[in-house]
């Protein structure tokens, strides 16, 4: 077999950092191979994609050395954030944009625009469809349309369904494999469910950037089971062997309730988001589910008082009306994690507002060593991993110590060990009193963590179930619920 | 230091051209209600309009950024329907232009305050050149015309220069200025180790 | 810009983007060299006539958007007005001085400033920027690499106006105090903005690299802008009616034709 891409000896440093992120790390990958890449949060798997590419150093300035490096000719690029992969603003003049760089005929565009589309299973009525009235899942379909157009030999896959739901997910892998079975494929993933049979090779990173194991699938899985677990990757079963207990319940260090009558939240003056009469309390833990672009972020931004409201909405029995009626009551981590960085580095971020409080210091320490931090306790927010910076905007979270707490998709593109902790972080709030209302698309946390769901549809809650914790009967409901 | 600017450094710079852009156009309406009611103290704030050059360029620090910053802004203004019409297109070419003097002057090298000043200084004679021919403001009587011209020159330092500064300063602590300048020669040999 | 007002598709839409521009330039360069009050009067007509008949928007709209024009017509005329020299006094009192001269070349500025803001304003309402920037790179030979940046730019100006928000919402949750002063303000609205808007300048140009573009190389070009009648009768329209307004200045003038430059001398 030859090999397609492949570099020897790479050695990375980030400007201003004291560790290498590689040291000599060597990897060559052949021809039509579907190579999985796994490792903990943080371990470079972003950074080599870019490398193997040959965006660094070319494009992105980062220092790097090696002895050789092989770059294949034609790839493509599936970039994690589904917003800042597009420079046209309609569907059809980004996919021209990638036709006209291959000097196709303009005559064959317009053909070629929908055969693309279709072939992605992106049906719109008329292709001249303004990009951003496309939901998530969608965009990111956009995105694969625009790598098939390339015609790449290789495509290097850095998370493309980090924000996407359980069935767009599935969808898009589904297209994936359908369209680019002969192809090599280079992926970065964090859910590997629907991925791990389609790869038929896997690579193991060592949170320090060096190869732990490489190799077919299964066997690197069964042979090095022990170390990925303790690294804290996610591998088959990894949610059934978690053992989570909830303690008996006993009675909360404080009491607290959320009231709702006829509550409806608005965006330029149309409802997105409604919600009949409701009552939360203390030691309820709501997960949100519901589709790309159902509501479940306005939701959340409504009971923050962000967008405009109408009905009532009491906490404590206090009615609601503005933003300063909930300030230190409520607290929301938005599903971007950059839109909430005030500060230029991780402690200062995370103790920001708090530094006259008690013992600050020490807490602050323990959530970010508990969350794999304290390395980076001096980083730009903005210099971290996409995992990292999720993980920083939760920890911010828990040091505000709120009554109600609001989390959109707290956990996406962590691995196994912060899914886990974040999740403990949340169970040990909630024992303590805290309302958790959570968004998220995972349903091993609804399962195991929640004890009671809301299903939002067109921006109504259709579906209000308490749980508890017998996982079978609710499994069913479950399944039910998200088809 | 490759020759030309590249595709990451123009979208950059217009992209911050374009914000100055609007902010041009919220301002824009502001100018005009001061500038009626006293004696030209609209002038103070002429300086504003010069600024998305200097701020591009202290960011990307490379030939070539003022002209465009300036070029871009304005007519992101222009398109977006200026009260100025055409005219804003015209004086941005000609104010970046004047700017970009004076930093080639210095080898596109400093970036402290007494040059950024400068091109600050020499974008507002730029200005005043276009309003003598345009604006007839050489008709004015002399104890105004002077007020106008210390009052715009005035403005201009303190936006372009001064202000400007503050903020690339600013945005250098974000880290977000490491995207766009090269690397140094330090950071490849520390890969030696 | 076009997505904020919507009007009809109107000829003035079909005329080629460079060509629309260039004469612009042209009818501006025209005018500053138009020193004649009368004159000045004709050539504001012909834009008006063309702004309110030839954009495809209602009354109202127009009427909205014209508003801030009156601001610039009184701000633009009334410092000349005020503080202008000249010999005809009308009105003194203290440091104000109105004479003729300095009415008349007041009220032209003011003309002046008028039209300029017309014809901006019938350039922008009429032209989609991405038409506008294949044209440049058509005719114009402008290199693409600048023109699908300010087409990527432009596409991110609703991106950064909702970013903005988020930006406000974000800091009213984390506590940000508002007491800081003016300054301390902008810069806290500023610089989040500006970092956010190059952050994500520098992601999109990477994923455009990544789909293979090259500025130097040939391209061939998905909406092919050409010429038509229509831009003929664009040329016309103005040679035609600038030409008659000008007679009319001279043989019926309006108010006395004098230059207004040399008023003072
Ligand atoms: N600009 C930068 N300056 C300094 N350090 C950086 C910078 N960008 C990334 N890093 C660091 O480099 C490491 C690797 O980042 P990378 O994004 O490749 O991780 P990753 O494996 O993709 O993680 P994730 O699964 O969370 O996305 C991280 O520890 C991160 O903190
Ligand atoms: N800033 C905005 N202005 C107007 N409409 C918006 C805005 N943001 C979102 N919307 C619309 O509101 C609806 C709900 O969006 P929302 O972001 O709440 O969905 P979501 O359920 O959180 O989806 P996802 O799972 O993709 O995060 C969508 O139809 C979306 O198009
Ligand atoms: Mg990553
Ligand atoms: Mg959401």
């Amino acid at each position: 077999m030859t090999s397609i891409t492949s570099v020897k000896n790479l050695r990375l440093k980030f400007p201003g950092e004291s560790e290498m992120l590689f040291k000599d790390m060597s990897l060559s990958i052949n021809r039509g191979e579907k190579v999985l890449l796994l490792g903990t949060s943080g371990c470079g798997k972003s950074t080599l994609l870019q490398v193997l590419s040959g965006l660094v150093p070319q494009t992105i300035d980062i220092p790097i050395k090696f002895d050789e490096i092989q770059i294949p000719d034609q790839w493509g690029f599936v970039f994690q954030d589904p917003d800042t992969q597009f420079c046209m603003p309609y569907v059809d003049e980004e996919l021209a944009f990638v036709l006209e760089n291959l000097q196709v005929p303009r005559e064959e565009m317009s053909s070629k625009i929908c055969s693309l589309l279709k072939e992605v299973g992106l049906e719109l009525d008329n292709i001249h469809t303004p990009i951003q009235h496309l939901s998530g899942g969608m965009k990111q379909r956009l995105a694969i349309a625009s790598v098939l157009a390339l015609k790449p030999d290789v495509i290097f896959l850095d998370e493309p369904t980090a924000f996407i739901d359980e069935k767009g997910t599935e969808q898009i892998w589904e297209t994936v494999k359908r369209i680019w079975k002969d192809k090599t494929l280079i992926i970065v993933e964090h859910k590997i469910e629907k991925i791990m049979d389609f790869a038929d090779r896997l690579i193991v990173f060592t949170p320090g950037g060096e190869i732990l194991a490489d190799g077919n699938t299964s066997m690197v899985f069964t042979q090095y089971k022990e170390k990925i677990k303790e690294y804290g990757i996610w591998y088959p079963g990894a949610w059934d062997e978690y053992k989570f207990k909830r303690l008996a319940e006993n009675k909360f260090e404080y009491q607290n309730t959320l009231k709702l009558q006829d509550f409806k939240g608005y965006r330029i003056k149309e409802i997105k988001i409604w919600a009949d009469d409701m009552e939360v309390q203390s030691g309820e833990w709501i997960t949100i589910i519901g589709e790309n672009g159902a509501g479940k972020s306005s939701l959340l931004l409504a009971f923050m008082q962000l967008i405009k409201t109408s009905g009532n909405y009491f906490i404590n029995d206090l009615l609601v009306k503005k933003i300063k009626d909930i300030s230190g009551l409520v607290y929301l981590v938005f599903q971007n994690p950059e839109y909430q960085f005030l500060t230029h580095s991780v402690y200062d971020e995370i103790t920001y507002g708090l530094q006259n409080q008690q013992n600050i210091e020490a807490d602050a320490k323990e959530i970010l060593s508990s969350l794999k931090l304290t390395s980076k306790i001096n980083q730009h927010p903005y210099h971290l991993s996409v995992g990292q910076k999720r993980r920083l905007s939760v920890a911010t979270a828990f040091l505000q110590k709120p009554t109600v707490l609001l989390l959109d998709e707290p956990t996406f593109g962590q691995d196994s060990i912060n899914t886990f902790r974040i999740l403990e972080w949340i169970e040990q709030e909630r024992q303590k009193g805290t309302i958790i209302l959570m968004v998220t698309h995972d349903q091993h946390i609804t399962e195991r963590f929640a004890t009671r769901l809301w299903k939002v549809q067109n921006g109504k809650i259709v579906a209000d179930r308490q749980l508890n914790n017998s996982c079978k009967v609710q499994k069913e409901m479950l399944n039910e619920l998200i088809i | 230091m490759q020759k030309g600017l590249k595709l990451t450094d123009i979208l950059v710079t217009i992209v911050i051209s374009i914000a100055f852009g609007i902010l041009y156009k919220i301002w824009g309406p502001l100018y005009y209600a001061v500038k009626p009611f006293g004696l030209h103290i609209d002038q103070l704030i002429y300086g504003m309009w010069f600024m998305a050059a200097t701020v591009a360029f202290l960011i990307i620090r490379k030939p070539g950024v003022a002209l465009l910053a300036e070029i871009a802004a304005s007519s992101g203004e222009f398109l977006m329907g200026s009260e100025f019409g055409l005219e804003v297109l015209l004086y941005g070419i000609i104010q970046g232009l004047f700017a970009e003097f004076i930093l080639f002057a210095f080898r596109y090298k400093r970036f402290d305050l007494f040059v950024i000043s400068l091109a600050a200084f020499s974008s507002c004679a730029g200005s005043l050149i276009m309003d003598f021919y345009k604006g007839y403001i050489g008709d004015l009587s002399t104890w105004n015309l002077t007020l106008f011209i210390v009052f715009r020159i005035i403005g201009s330092i303190l936006f372009t220069g001064l202000f400007a500064i503050s903020i690339a300063k600013a945005l250098e602590a974000t880290g977000v200025t490491n995207l766009v300048r090269s690397s140094s020669k330090e950071d490849h040999e520390a890969l030696d180790q | 810009m076009n997505s904020l007002f919507s009007g009809k598709y109107t000829w003035l839409h079909s005329i080629n983007p460079s060509l629309k521009l260039l004469t612009i330039v042209g009818l501006f360069g025209f005018a500053i060299n138009i020193h004649y009050l009368n004159f000045m009067l004709g050539f504001s007509c012909v834009i008006l006539t063309l702004f309110i008949f030839g954009t495809g928007y209602s009354y109202k709209q127009l009427l909205l958007l014209s508003l801030p024009f009156l601001l610039v017509f009184l701000s633009t005329s009334s410092s000349m007005i005020l503080f202008g020299k000249g010999e005809t006094i009308l009105f003194k009192w203290a440091y104000v001085q109105i004479s003729e001269e300095s009415l008349i070349r007041g009220i032209h500025l003011g003309f002046r400033a008028l039209s300029f803001a017309m014809l901006g304003l019938i350039f922008a309402l009429t032209t989609k920027p991405v038409r506008l920037f294949y044209s440049l790179m058509q005719q114009l030979k402008l290199p693409p690499k600048f023109a699908y940046s300010f087409m990527a730019a432009i596409r991110l100006i609703p991106i950064m106006v909702e970013e903005y928000q988020i930006i406000m919402n974000a800091q009213k949750i984390r506590g940000f105090e508002q007491k800081n002063n003016f300054l301390k303000r902008m810069q806290r609205i500023a610089i989040p903005l500006l970092s956010q808007s190059i952050r994500r300048a520098y992601r999109i140009a990477i994923s455009m690299e990544a789909k293979r573009f090259q500025s130097n190389r040939k391209r061939t070009y998905y909406y092919e802008i050409g010429f038509s009648r229509n831009d003929l009768f664009f040329l016309c329209y103005f040679l035609v009616l600038l030409g008659l307004a000008y007679l009319l200045s001279i043989q019926y003038p309006l108010l006395p034709n004098t230059d207004v430059r040399s008023l003072s001398d």
